[in-house]
């Protein structure tokens, strides 16, 4: 199966690092997916869920703001914050679900979409 | 000679100095490997952020011929103002640690103000802001509570300044000085241009710049981002660097002192044996003497 490889770094270490199928960013100017074979490209990414699909499973990261830096085989993902929302099991995960509030309530300065984002993180609950 | 209880209450008293210096080396140990494990977690972001910035960076100074650059990236040669950001340990006994970094404030501080370039400095670490303090030189930013718990937030709130001043043409040049890991046994003093960057520090890498396409089309305005990105990180990282070598050149500190404790119990049980010894003989001639005297 053709994948491209994802990682995403924190200051504080690597939280995901994986062969995915695609992955949506929500970049500065917009939500863009990249498959496969993408054109090289930076971004700014906003405050928002990493959707990430693997070959057998779904996973969703939070952010709060970062960079992504597409080439044809990698996505890496730089970011200053970020919570794991499919990881735990079912009581971490009520936890980890908080934490992605916290985090995304951290950022002050986006308030409309702060609610859409609430919303998305609410519905990996 | 001493009396023997004299000695006794010394060698009591150098037992008891002992056990709290190896205490001491063994809680530095512990927190050493937490801390370089922090150290290796961050590693990974360093790569991921030069490597980004090097690209969009060759971009941006390719598009713009090298002529105009950025300014966080315009090497100064006549700086006017410089900014020292230095990192020392909150807490002492940890051998010449604070020192060999304080020092070279001072003399990066006097090279300066002989070139007629005014000097600021910054301060993170309750040691360096003491010493500083007592000197009479003034601290224009100041943390203490940070060097002990290196923190990414934390550190960025404390760099926010330096770079606005930066930013703002306030100042010329930033310079970061701490006292780095190297190994186990040594510590690297670290002095580093923190801005303007210098490429060099980012290593350059040219394979796929040209190809690349950057989002949002505001080129300027996502280096300038990442350049701050940048700043943060290094300043978080030189704490987490320099955390480690606190605590390995503790552990040194202490390790020299155990054993030079132990030194000194068996010197002073050697002088008590002989005083004790001393005793006796004295006891038994007087006792002999006695003896004789009365045959």
């Amino acid at each position: 199966m053709n994948t491209i490889r994802l990682s995403i770094v924190t200051p504080n270490g690597e939280i995901f690092n994986d062969d995915v199928k695609t992955v949506t960013l929500p970049g500065k100017e917009g939500e863009f997916g990249v498959l496969p074979g993408h054109a090289s490209l930076v971004s700014s990414l906003s405050v928002g869920v990493i959707i990430i699909e693997k070959a057998d499973a779904t996973e969703a990261v939070a952010i709060n703001w970062g960079h992504v830096k597409v080439s044809e085989s990698a996505v890496d993902v730089l970011v200053d914050g970020a919570v794991s929302l499919t990881h735990g099991e079912d009581s971490s995960a009520a936890k980890a679900i908080e934490d992605a509030k916290k985090l995304v309530n951290s950022v002050s300065d986006a308030n409309i979409s702060i609610a859409a984002v609430e919303a998305r993180i609410n519905s990996f609950a | 000679m001493a009396n023997l209880k004299d000695i006794k209450t010394k060698i009591g008293s150098v037992k008891n100095t002992q056990k709290t210096t190896n205490a001491m080396k063994l809680v530095s140990s512990a927190k050493l490997t937490r801390t370089r494990q922090l150290s290796q977690q961050a590693r990974a972001y360093s790569v991921k952020i030069n490597d980004v910035l090097s690209e969009i960076a060759n971009r941006v100074n390719k598009v713009q011929d090298g002529g105009n650059t950025s300014k966080s990236f315009l090497q100064n040669d006549n700086p006017k103002t410089v900014d020292i950001v230095f990192v020392t340990a909150d807490k002492g006994l940890c051998g010449g640690f604070n020192m060999v970094t304080i020092k070279t404030v001072v003399k990066l501080m006097e090279e300066y103000a002989n070139k007629g370039v005014t000097v600021r400095l910054r301060a993170s670490g309750r040691k360096g802001v003491d010493y500083f303090t007592f000197q009479k030189i003034d601290l224009l930013q100041k943390i203490s509570t940070l060097s002990a718990a290196p923190d990414y937030d934390k550190a960025s709130d404390f760099i926010k300044d330096v770079v606005e001043d930066f930013t703002s043409g306030k100042t010329d040049k930033v310079i970061l000085v701490y006292n780095g890991f190297k190994n186990m046994l040594t510590q690297e003093l670290k002095v580093r241009t923190l801005l303007p960057i210098s490429l060099d520090d980012v290593e350059a890498n040219e394979e796929s710049s040209s190809m690349l396409e950057i989002e949002p089309d505001d080129d300027e305005e996502v280096l300038n981002e990442l350049t701050g990105k940048y700043i943060d990180f290094n300043m978080y990282y030189s704490l987490i660097d320099s955390l480690a070598a606190e605590h390995s050149s503790r552990m040194q500190a202490m390790d020299a002192a155990t054993k030079n404790a132990k030194e000194k119990v068996d010197a002073l049980t050697i002088e008590y044996n002989k005083a004790r010894q001393a005793a006796i003989t004295t006891e038994l001639i007087e006792i002999i003497s006695g003896v004789e005297s009365l045959k």
